[in-house]
């Protein structure tokens, strides 16, 4: 069965549809999405903040940069668990849109960004901190980061505007 | 009352109408609201974190708060003047709404709280508190913000 087919198919099952419908569902689970932003790719923004030497400089980066990605942790979950359900019960709606789309590339790039620096990056951030500060490898990373991760939320904000 | 002539000749004003009328105006502005929303409750979450003593333990209080506060004021900054700009562009969908009217108390209230409770608590000669009120003053900062998040997901949803 083609994507767009399926994406229908799953748009209208009983689960779907019955988030849809009810008065309190799909608010409950869209007002999540939307304020676990905050513990999510908040925590990020910071962190990216911090390794471009915009934000805690009187802190060691080594050491305050991981506690951000950790509280991270918190609201990813949030945000992938509620994200999936909101695309399940528009799926149909979402294939076309080209905010959708370009969400989800940026998605898959900040994922490959994060992967990237987690790998080479991550091990000698120890290294920095009696250096002056991040790397350009690292700067540019966390600036990759800080316009994905924005252009995530523009994206996915614009996107609701053509439903 | 004479605000609702002045608010909708204040809506007609060219820039105001271009926001309200292009087609990526609209969708802009609220995109700076939701960024500006997120810059602000993830330094507030970071600041309760700490002074519930949840997280951040190996970091002071004060240099913490310090650090923090030029993005939160940013945030506010930014999630203000996006927010009247909506109001501006659209006033006849927030003046009968009950959870606008909700949200602008809840906001009124955490920024009173902020800034005249919760600093109180993180300058750098606070005397040590008790555990527990440090905890209570953190819980209450956290849910007046998020209070006003979630009041103002409720104005698309409940007239």
């Amino acid at each position: 069965m083609p994507l767009f087919e399926w994406c229908q198919w799953l748009q209208h099952t009983r689960f779907a549809t019955a988030i849809t419908e009810s008065d309190w569902l799909f608010p409950l689970i869209e007002g999540s999405h939307i304020l676990a932003l905050p513990i999510s790719v908040g925590m990020i923004l910071i962190a990216d903040l911090r390794l471009l030497g915009l934000a805690f400089n009187g802190e060691a980066s080594g050491k305050i940069v991981p506690r951000f990605l950790q509280l991270s942790r918190i609201g990813f979950p949030v945000m992938f668990l509620t994200g999936g359900l909101l695309l399940i019960t528009q799926a149909g709606k979402a294939y076309g849109n080209p905010f959708f789309r370009t969400k989800l590339i940026f998605l898959v790039v900040a994922a490959i960004n994060a992967a990237v620096y987690q790998k080479l990056l991550y091990p000698k951030m120890a290294e920095w901190d009696s250096a002056s500060g991040a790397p350009a490898g690292a700067r540019f990373c966390a600036a990759f980061s800080l316009a994905l991760w924005i252009g995530v939320i523009v994206c996915g904000r614009t996107m609701a505007y053509q439903f | 009352m004479a605000l609702l002539p002045l608010l909708q000749s204040v809506s007609e004003w060219a820039p105001i109408v271009l926001i309200r009328d292009s087609k990526y105006g609209m969708p802009a502005v609220q995109s700076f609201h939701l960024l500006g929303l997120t810059m602000l409750l993830a330094t507030v979450v970071v600041l309760d974190l700490r002074l519930a003593d949840l997280g951040m333990k190996d970091y002071g209080l004060p240099s913490l708060a310090r650090q923090l506060e030029p993005w939160t004021i940013g945030a506010i900054v930014v999630v203000i003047s996006s927010g009247l700009l909506i109001f501006l562009a659209t006033p006849g969908k927030y003046l009968d709404s009950r959870p606008f009217r909700l949200k602008m108390a809840l906001l009124a209230s955490a920024l009173l709280f902020h800034f005249a409770v919760l600093r109180r608590f993180t300058t750098p000669d606070s005397v040590v508190r008790p555990r527990l009120i440090n905890a209570i003053v953190a819980f209450l900062s956290v849910t007046l913000w998020f209070g006003v998040g979630w009041a103002g997901r409720a104005i698309a949803f409940i007239p």
